[in-house]
């Protein structure tokens, strides 16, 4: 597993023309008003590939979710996704451009039902059974709640109904905040299983994260994020890896 | 039997007068002060269906009509503008209501018009003798209630109305037009408001000036439902039997002030008014 | 280490420049009051019989400006504080005559009536938490209930028709232009002099940011309340001189729509300027006398267009465009000379005590059913600088909220210095010694830095409500702040134009000058730089040292917390999970536990 990861990595780095990448960002700087969060940060995800972008708290890990995604406004460098150049188009667009998203702060309407909460993510009323099928394949137990309040959940749950949520319209690139943030350990399992079966699939995916051991195991590659640059990153399968962002994030 | 039957349809003269605003301030967080305006843009559709010799009832469409087209007009130009500007909204949408009361003035005169009964005569009901308008009036609110909360709880446009109350970064990024939908509320907002003039004929004089004396009582019962169509119907009801009893005991005075003062004094104790219940 | 901050040499040139802009109000004042009074010699009678009305709605609309303009509330209730004043002034009248005393006894009713019915108001409108849409909401209801009440007032009152008749102040229309001219002019002079002076800026950092305002120990609600009570006085006296000016008033003096009038010229004229509003008001309303009788509706509807315009183009009014020219003119981009920084000697009886500082027993908070904190213990003494650290949603910002908020909804016990804190509003905190820092700076985005920093001492030392005090006293910590981040080369910037870190460090400034004995700070370091960084630390660490006063801060830059605390406390899913020194702490395996996000559930 590490090994073909590490693989992956290596033929992500050779691939250079960002056209040929799922995601592409290239010196992307962002922030709100005149706090400028994130500074000239160039990566890159090949399709079917995870890459974690670890970093602790304040960093500007959401903010650049959030910058691809359009929703904070991109002050300099370009943003490409599957070549196609992103700057000035409505998260809408997005979603018909296949791209994905988990967010994590208020990420679901608590005092809506399930099922309203997935109807919303969906363009029209008509995409919703087959969307429907898609997340009862991953996570069967929504089946029978549709009509429950989402804020009645667990947090682990809701995690779950988050992250299919996301994955609901086939994207073809997932950016995921967080997921595994408050979930217990077996959930955290059954989360990664899913987004290993969508990685084989070929789906690529960005992937932000606290929980390190969980992120690296996940990912074919790490960046880590440090007052809005990136400072260290590398295959995740790679030795040292664990102890080198352990070293970036702890006390 | 009678003070039942005064509460029961003068609350539902608020609610169908309120429901327009309630809809555009709790999408849009804006206090539409142009209210006034789109209920007697509304009344002098009516006077022009009578003109043009139609059925009276026909006003009610076309008010709709002429009310939704004039607030997807006023929500582009003047609205989007000032979302982040709410008090400037309320300054820049009771500008727009001068406008609307100065053109109507220009086009139809500032002398009150006449407009025909759409529907005349008593009906004798549990025992009284009773403005059959009105209580058509009372169906029509039920009507319009039942409608919106239709719309509310069972539409598609309903549900992204309230994704974008609840959250609307979430409603964003999953990629709802939130601005369309922001659009769309407003304009069924003004329509319902030019419907709501359209109903208000039979009960008061037709003249440029006619929605400002209903704007404060709306805007009083809207701040107090907060975003909640079943809590504007319940203020509706208990501000509607206020009124009406102080203005049967106590003085028709006291009556006209009982809204716009105990809705001070809700909003006073409980920011939230009925909502929270 | 930390030495005197030098004076500033720029500001010794400053004195004759700011002697002559002090005297220029008052010039300007003379000035107009001798052209106002040789006007009507040259005016036709329509003319000076309609600028009196003019310039009495001016007076109207300088209130107005003081409220919106630069307090940020809105209102449209003048019109009924002005009503009441008139209605008084014509009851009174017509029931004793135009006496000695029956005129005492209008113009003490025209003061006294408005000033309570504004305090009643303002007790209404403002409260802990309440938001500037309801006090525009009660300013509407005020002036309906007013005109129904005169409605009901029978011959009282004139009912609908209002009174006429009554005898009046013995002038001729001449006499009453001067008067409404002298009234106008001493009511702007007071109004100019007032928002120049450091109390003036006390109004627009209620407009500009009101929770800090309560964290610097101001009470906003007194103010509000104060200035809503003083402009309605001065509303109803300007009713005094119309009632006699006119010889009639009516309901719609007092009604809602005279009082969106009145906001109306405010936002022609330019709101937040004085000048703009008292010259709109006058053009506009003499305008309107002289057309509204040929283009009745036209003038009605042109009025109306523009008044939109502005709102939505110009939202300065044409005062603002005015004032932009004059900028491009090299006079009027001359800089205001900054006040002169000076230490203060530290407070005396701020001196070491054996109580701890800050004391929290059983501390639990829950958002409905989302418990955020439970069971909290900390004791935290002089001298120490505690960091609270654990991951988002550990409930780290909530306890500061809690210990700084006595308000908010929570169970236990919090004592700062051995007083209880529960139910006690912010300002009232800050009075027992606790300065708060925001995780976002909070500051005042139209005051300059140096104002920012005078409204900090206003709790303490005043403001002086006629003149701009030319020193600016400082405690020693603060002044150090100043320093190290440059801040003091700054002192007449305005802090919109401030970058990130000097916001922040201008907000650690305005708390540190509190003179607080327990500091909480919420990610001082965030978004800051390397130097930034080093340089709060330093802050820090000097001002603990001392051994008089405690910090608390969040903190997620763990590096930046080994190097300053003395104690770390950690907080996890809302608990305490760890308190103890920087070794205990950094060779935790929990905590390693933690930030590699294993702990869970």
């Amino acid at each position: 597993m590490a090994e073909a990861a590490g693989e992956a990595a290596a033929e992500a780095v050779r691939r250079s023309e960002p056209a040929d990448a799922a995601l592409a960002l290239e010196g992307v700087s962002s922030g709100y008003g005149a706090v400028s969060i994130v500074k000239g940060v160039s990566l890159s995800v090949a399709a079917g590939e995870i890459v974690a972008l670890l970093g602790k708290n304040g960093m500007g890990k959401t903010t650049l979710l959030k910058t691809i995604l359009g929703m904070v406004a991109l002050r300099g460098g370009a943003i490409t996704v599957g070549g196609q150049a992103l700057a000035g188009l409505s998260p809408a667009r997005l979603v018909a451009l296949g791209v994905g998203y988990a967010p994590q702060e208020q990420p679901l309407f608590q005092d809506l039902s399930i099922r309203d909460n997935l109807r919303l993510a969906v363009p029209s009323d008509r995409m919703l059974p087959e969307a429907l099928e898609r997340l009862f394949g991953h996570f069967p137990f929504l089946k029978d709640r549709l009509a429950q309040r989402a804020g009645t959940l667990s947090g682990g749950e809701q995690k779950m109904l988050i992250l299919g949520r996301a994955l609901m319209l086939r994207p073809r690139l997932l950016l995921i905040d967080e997921i595994s943030e408050g979930v217990q350990p077996s959930m955290v399992e059954r989360l990664r299983g899913v987004l290993d079966a969508e990685r084989a699939a070929g789906v690529s995916m960005l992937v932000v994260e606290q929980h390190v051991a969980f992120a690296l195991a996940l990912a074919d590659r790490y960046a880590v994020l440090k007052l809005g640059e990136i400072v260290d990153s590398g295959p995740a399968g790679a030795p040292d890896a664990q102890a080198r962002v352990i070293g970036h994030l702890a006390v | 039997m009678l003070l039942t039957l005064d509460i029961l349809t003068t609350a539902a003269i608020l609610f169908i007068v309120s429901i327009g605003l309630l809809a555009i301030f709790g999408v849009l967080k804006i206090i539409n002060f142009a209210h006034g305006a789109w209920l007697t843009v509304g009344a002098y559709c009516a006077v022009v269906t009578a003109k043009l010799g139609l059925n009276p009832w026909l006003a009610l469409p076309l008010a709709f009509a002429v009310g939704a087209a004039l607030g997807g007009l006023a929500e582009h130009f003047i609205i989007r503008p000032l979302y982040r500007r709410p008090l400037d909204a309320i300054l820049a949408t009771w500008g727009l209501g001068i406008v609307v009361g100065q053109l109507i003035t220009l086009a139809f005169g500032r002398d009150v018009q006449l407009t025909p009964n759409l529907l005349a005569g008593t009906v004798e009901i549990l025992g009284v003798d009773y403005s059959a308008y009105r209580l058509v009036a009372l169906g029509i609110a039920l009507a319009i209630g039942t409608l919106f909360a239709l719309t509310i709880e069972r539409t598609r446009l309903g549900l992204s109305a309230r994704a974008v109350i609840m959250n609307e970064t979430l409603a964003r990024s999953l990629g709802i037009d939130t601005g369309r939908v922001r659009l769309v509320v407003f304009m069924i907002g003004a329509g319902f408001a030019a419907l709501a003039g359209v109903l208000l004929t039979p009960l008061t004089s037709v003249d440029p000036n006619m929605g400002v004396a209903w704007l404060i009582g709306a805007f009083m019962l809207v701040m107090v439902a907060d975003a909640s169509y079943l809590a504007l119907a319940a203020a509706c009801l208990v501000f509607g039997a206020a009124q009406v009893l102080i203005s049967t005991f106590v003085s028709p005075i006291l009556g006209s002030i009982a809204i716009a003062v105990l809705a001070a004094l809700v909003l006073r104790i409980s920011p939230k008014g009925f909502s929270r219940a | 280490m930390l030495e005197t901050l030098p004076v500033t040499e720029r500001a010794a040139a400053a004195p004759r420049r700011r002697r002559l802009s002090r005297a220029a109000p008052v010039v300007v004042a003379i000035l107009a009051a001798l052209a106002l009074w040789i006007a009507p010699l040259v005016l036709d009678t329509f003319a000076v019989n309609v600028l009196t009305r003019s310039m009495i709605y001016a007076v109207l609309a300088v209130t107005v400006d003081l409220l919106w303009g630069f307090a940020g509330i809105l209102t449209f209730g003048q019109a009924a504080f002005f009503g009441v004043g008139a209605y008084a002034t014509a009851m009174i009248l017509t029931a004793y005559g135009a006496t000695p005393l029956g005129i005492a006894a209008a113009v003490a009713a025209a003061l006294v009536a408005p000033a309570l019915l504004g305090l009643a108001v303002g007790w209404l409108s403002f409260y802990h938490r309440s938001t500037p849409l309801y006090a525009s909401v009660i300013s509407l209801v005020v002036p309906i209930v007013v005109v129904q009440l005169i409605y009901a007032g029978g011959e009282w009152t004139g009912s609908s028709s209002g009174l006429v008749g009554f005898d009046v102040l013995p002038f001729e229309s001449e006499g009453y232009f001067r008067l409404a001219a002298l009234f106008l002019i001493v009511v702007t002079l007071a109004a100019w002099i007032l928002v120049r002076a450091d109390a003036g800026r006390a109004l627009v950092a209620l407009r500009d940011n009101e929770a800090r305002c309560a964290y610097l120990g101001l009470n906003p609600r007194r103010l509000q309340i104060r200035l809503t009570a003083a402009l309605a006085a001065v509303a109803g006296i300007a009713g005094f001189l119309f009632a006699n000016a006119s010889g009639v008033v009516a309901p719609e003096n007092a009604g809602f729509l005279f009082g969106t009038e009145l906001v109306i010229w405010v936002a022609l004229g330019g709101r937040g300027t004085l000048l703009g509003p008292v010259l709109g008001t006058i053009a506009i309303d003499y305008l309107a006398a002289n057309l509204s009788g040929d283009l009745p509706f036209l003038w009605q509807l042109l009025l109306g267009t523009a008044f939109v315009a502005i709102i939505i183009l110009l939202p300065g009014g044409l005062a603002d465009l005015v004032g932009r020219l004059w900028r491009a003119l090299p006079a009027g981009r001359r800089e205001p000379a900054p006040p002169r920084l000076v230490a203060r000697a530290a407070d005396p009886d701020a001196a070491a005590s054996a109580t701890p500082i800050l004391t929290v027993e059983n501390l639990a908070k829950a958002y409905g059913a989302l418990t955020v904190l439970e069971g909290i213990d900390l004791e935290i003494r002089a001298g120490e600088l505690v960091s609270l650290v654990g991951p988002n949603g550990a409930g780290k910002t909530t306890l500061m909220r809690c210990l700084s908020d006595g308000t908010e909804p929570f169970t236990g016990a919090i004592a700062i210095g051995g007083t209880p804190i529960t139910g006690l509003t912010p300002n009232r905190i800050v009075g027992l010694g606790v300065g708060r820092k925001f995780q976002v700076a909070s500051v005042f985005e139209s005051l300059s830095v140096a104002d920012c920093l005078r409204l900090a001492r206003a709790s303490h030392d005043g403001l002086s409500p006629v003149g701009q005090a030319e020193t600016l006293g400082l405690p020693q910590a603060a002044l150090d702040v100043l320093r190290m981040t440059g801040l003091d080369r700054l002192l007449t910037r305005p802090t919109r134009l401030l970058s990130h870190g000097q916001k922040q460090a201008l907000e650690l400034a305005m708390v540190v000058a509190l003179e607080p004995r327990l500091i909480l700070l919420d990610e001082p370091t965030a978004g800051l730089t390397k130097a930034e960084r080093t340089t709060i630390g330093t802050v820090l660490k000097a001002l603990t040292a001392g051994g008089r006063i405690a910090a608390v801060l969040v903190e997620h830059d763990l590096d930046f917390v080994r190097e300053i605390s003395s104690r770390i406390v950690v907080l996890h899913q809302g608990r305490l999970v760890l308190d103890g020194t920087v070794e205990d702490v950094v060779g935790s395996e929990l905590v390693r536990t933690i930030y590699s996000g294993g702990a869970h559930g």
